[in-house]
């Protein structure tokens, strides 16, 4: 049980705490704060914010206090109850955490989400996993309180209770708990515990099946990636002065490195002693290059690894990081430190870090897509972010940018136009990077994220562009609606030029040639077609037809083989139509089918 | 020539479970025990029983000082193997935070230099408080600054500038700069401290070094202003002349012809051994 002494203090006073200024707030009153704040049900959203670790509260304090805030913190939500909007915080603990009081709270803390599922017990073998060597006594008696006593908890018990208390949830990691339950390397009462919980879910096999409906994901938005749509991108202006230095001492703007294409962008820094932090986060970078570099994108697409530590990460540091760690480092690809600007990247990335002096004293997972513009385009925080995915949302990026530079190519011919700009433009009108027709290195897998939005670029044409698009499509409708498309059509014209006006001929000497060359139309056309379909009985047809109207022209008492001839041209004419028919038939059917598909793809990407 | 013969055993080889045994024993003397407990690393955490034996030494204030101080080297020997060591952690860090204050100063700076190595935030919690109440101390500030060096994330820096301001010692001073040496805005204070010659020659050296780390810019500006100051002393000189030869702007230097020609000057008068090796391979490298 928590020790209750500091939750009496009375709910008003943490009003005036939350104000105060993080120097003059003793370790104690933040505290005090934190139980008051846990017990008013409607300061709840108060105490998840204090998880932030860009909270002023946590601004010059060592990374030992910051523990112990934090610690306390998490205490204090699970006596509240873990709310959907806290969990990240604790399933991040428990996905990179490497301290044994925080992993410990942490695990408390999620005992007291009202909903366990299945999708929450990776989380907890993750963290016995990474802990287990680490799994040194804690105390949750009072606020700082460090454990001397065998009474005391540890992060791979609490982590064992959490599994027994996911029971059936746990299901999937039953054999992984079984390994450690054999490894023989638990301590006594762990071993204890973890035979308990394994008793708990092999109890649960007979059991009523878990909650169904929504029980294996995770709460919306609990993956911590956030895309932005065009229109809501901030501009990157109060970063474009900002002067990097990169891995090799040169120098180069925000502006400079940033504008023109889409980059990924990561931040570390190189004192960080979290494995499962920085060291990964810049081994990922690597591994986004080379994934860059195997679709030849390396050059459209730029990364970046920033250093949240500037004062201490001289250039020759970061190189040398970026080198052990595999990192590519060129013109365009870059390790960079802003001596000057660590305090506007902060604001305008809203990074979650935190400082004592110019040291971080804890910062959270943080990787960024940027458009053409430098615009946060997406974000990845928190939980492990997947190296394909934040690829496969850079390449999305730029697409959108190459479409934006077509829509100017219209109005700007001078301007190159790359392959993918005159391609990859979906059945909707918007660039598509799933269009099988985009080039292959622009072409993903159906993307699932249900957060796209930023496939809402139209073209932009000028005015006089959309009134001579208008009246040139209205004078190409009509001339292809009085077109003669198929052999009925040149039938009933032949008609109309020979029955009707057959008896016009000999006094409108100039028909002639016009009815013949109709009738050259008419038999080409129905000579291709059949050739097409493979029945040529129309095509015969319809040239015997012409032959007698032919003939009926040659000499006195052979007019009434010209209705021979039509009736020939006429049935040939039909025979030819019908016969092709089912073939244009089908041909509509798959299109209307491959249009199905693409739309298909562009709902999941709307 | 002489042949070097081996040394006849004492003492027959024991099984670990017998060394534990025999260290865990107070009817053995101190040394026999102490000798236990180096050969029992591999049985200590083999049992839990062997575990609470080797514990129950370690916080039993009646025991004598060595076979408990020998007792912790056993644990840290045997926490090496972290694998192994597993199930034993628990009980060991608890035991180290409970003797971290023992009436004994050696068993408390054993348990303290354990713990801080372990990045423990009791101990570093502990020692912060030392430094600021002299009266709370577990340890002498030295050595409180020594164990906070493990980590740079321990919020150090202003304890370590305190005493830097007011020393208790000049081991302490010195200690505390040691640990400012990781410290990117304690830049300045080297700046002056390299360029104080009333300071003395351990901190103007300590000094060189930090800059090298925190700004190595600096540390070319002022080696290169040290060399041409005559009346700076030798040995200072000579560590200018490696900061540069080893770390300075080759092409810069080799195009100095004010400072080449000042160290040819220095290197026929010179006195000290240490300068004019340095002068030479320095010379060596960029006069051709």
């Amino acid at each position: 049980m928590l020790n209750s002494s500091l939750a009496s203090t009375k709910v008003n006073a943490a009003t005036p705490l939350l104000g105060q200024a993080n120097a003059t707030l003793s370790e104690r009153e933040f505290a005090a704060m934190v139980d008051a704040l846990a017990a008013d049900p409607n300061r709840r959203e108060q105490l998840t914010d204090l998880l932030r670790e860009d909270h002023h509260f946590y601004n010059q304090r060592g990374a030992a206090t910051v523990v112990r805030m934090r610690g306390w913190v998490l205490l204090a939500v699970a006596r509240i109850g873990l709310a959907d909007d806290a969990l990240v915080f604790v399933l991040e603990e428990l996905d990179t955490g490497v301290d044994a009081y925080l992993v410990a709270a942490a695990a408390y803390a999620l005992r007291s989400y009202q909903n366990p599922n299945p999708s929450i017990a990776p989380f907890v073998m993750r963290a016995i996993a990474q802990i287990r060597y680490h799994d040194n006594p804690v105390s949750f008696e009072a606020y700082g309180d460090y454990a001397v006593s065998g009474g005391s908890t540890s992060p791979v018990l609490e982590l064992l209770v959490t599994l027994a208390w996911l029971g059936p949830h746990a299901r999937d990691v039953r054999a992984e708990i079984e390994v450690i339950a054999q490894s023989r390397g638990l301590s006594k009462k762990a071993q204890i515990e973890a035979n308990r919980t394994l008793e708990i879910i092999r109890g649960t096999d007979t059991a009523e099946e878990h909650h169904g409906g929504s029980c294996c994901e995770l709460p919306g938005g609990l993956l911590s990636k956030f895309y932005w749509s065009r229109r809501s991108r901030r501009a990157s202006e109060p970063l474009d002065s900002i002067i990097f230095e990169d891995q090799d001492g040169e120098s180069v703007s925000f502006k400079e490195f940033f504008h023109g294409h889409p980059s990924i962008v990561v931040f570390f820094y190189t004192r960080c002693e979290n494995p499962l932090k920085c060291s990964l986060t810049v081994t990922k970078l690597s591994r986004i290059q080379t994934m860059l570099e195997s679709r030849g994108l390396s050059d459209q697409i730029h990364t970046a690894a920033i250093t949240y530590d500037p004062a201490f990460d001289l250039a020759e540091r970061i190189r040398g990081y970026g080198k052990n760690r595999s990192v590519s480092m060129d013109a365009h690809h870059r390790m960079l430190r802003a001596p000057d600007g660590i305090d506007a990247l902060r604001q305008h990335f809203k990074l979650g870090v935190n400082f004592i002096e110019s040291l971080v004293n804890r910062h959270r997972l943080e990787a960024y897509v940027l458009d053409g513009s430098g615009r946060i385009a997406a974000s990845f925080q928190r939980l492990h972010w997947d190296e394909q995915e934040v690829v496969e949302r850079a390449v999305e990026v730029l697409t959108e940018r190459d479409v934006d530079t077509a829509s100017v190519d219209l109005t700007s011919p001078e301007l190159p136009v790359s392959p993918a700009e005159v391609v990859g433009v979906s059945l909707r009108g918007h660039p598509s990077v799933h269009d099988q027709t985009a080039p292959a290195n622009l072409r993903t897998p159906i993307d699932r994220s249900p957060h796209n939005s930023l496939h809402q670029a139209k073209p932009v044409h000028s005015k006089w562009q959309r009134s001579a698009a208008s009246v040139m499509g209205t004078l190409a409708s009509l001339a292809v609606a009085f077109f003669p498309k198929c052999p009925i059509c040149w039938a009933a014209y032949l008609s109309v030029l020979g029955i009707a006006g057959l008896n016009q001929i000999p006094y409108s000497p100039w028909l002639q040639p016009v009815l013949g060359l109709v009738m050259l139309i008419n038999i080409v056309s129905v000579w291709l077609r059949g050739r097409g379909t493979g029945r040529m009985g129309g095509a015969y047809l319809v040239t015997a037809g012409a032959l007698a109207i032919v003939l009926s022209r040659i000499g006195s008492g052979w007019e009434k083989v010209a209705i021979v001839g039509v009736i020939l041209t006429v049935a040939g004419s039909l025979l030819s139509a019908f016969g092709s028919r089912k073939n244009s038939s089908a041909s509509r059917s798959y299109r209307e089918s491959a249009n199905r598909v693409v739309s298909n793809r562009e709902d999941l990407l709307t | 020539m002489t042949t070097k013969k081996s040394a006849p055993k004492t003492t027959k080889r024991r099984s670990a479970r017998t060394s534990i045994s025999i260290a865990t024993s107070q009817r053995k003397v101190p040394k026999e025990r102490v000798a236990a407990f180096a050969e029992a690393p591999l049985a200590v955490c083999e049992t839990d029983a062997n575990l609470q034996a080797v514990l129950k030494v370690v916080r039993n204030k009646e025991e004598p000082v060595e076979v408990r101080l020998a007792a912790i080297d056993t644990l840290a020997t045997a926490a090496f193997s972290v694998v192994a060591f597993e199930s034993c952690r628990h009980d060991y860090i608890a035991t180290l935070r409970e003797v971290a204050k023992d009436p004994n100063a050696e068993i408390r700076e054993s348990a303290l230099g354990l713990l801080a190595g372990e990045k423990d935030g009791f101990a570093q919690e502990k020692l912060l408080e030392g430094l600021k109440d002299p009266e709370k101390a577990l340890v002498p500030p030295e050595k409180a600054l020594q164990l906070l060096s493990y980590d740079v994330h321990a919020e150090s820096y202003e304890a370590a500038r305190n005493v830097v301001e007011n020393p208790p010692s000049e081991v302490a001073r010195q200690e505390a700069l040691r640990l400012l040496a990781a410290d990117a805005n304690s830049g300045p204070l080297f700046e002056k401290l390299l360029r104080d010659k009333d300071e003395y020659r351990a901190v103007r050296q300590l000094s060189a070094s930090a800059l090298q780390a925190i700004n190595p810019d600096k540390l070319q500006k002022h080696a290169r202003e040290m060399l041409l100051d005559s009346s700076e002393y030798e040995d200072i000189q000579a560590t200018s002349l490696t900061a540069l030869n080893q770390f300075g702007d080759d092409e810069a230097v080799a195009k100095d012809k004010l400072l080449l020609k000042s160290i040819r000057r220095m290197r026929g008068k010179a006195a000290s051994a240490k300068y004019k090796r340095n002068a030479k391979q320095f010379l060596s490298k960029y006069e051709s």
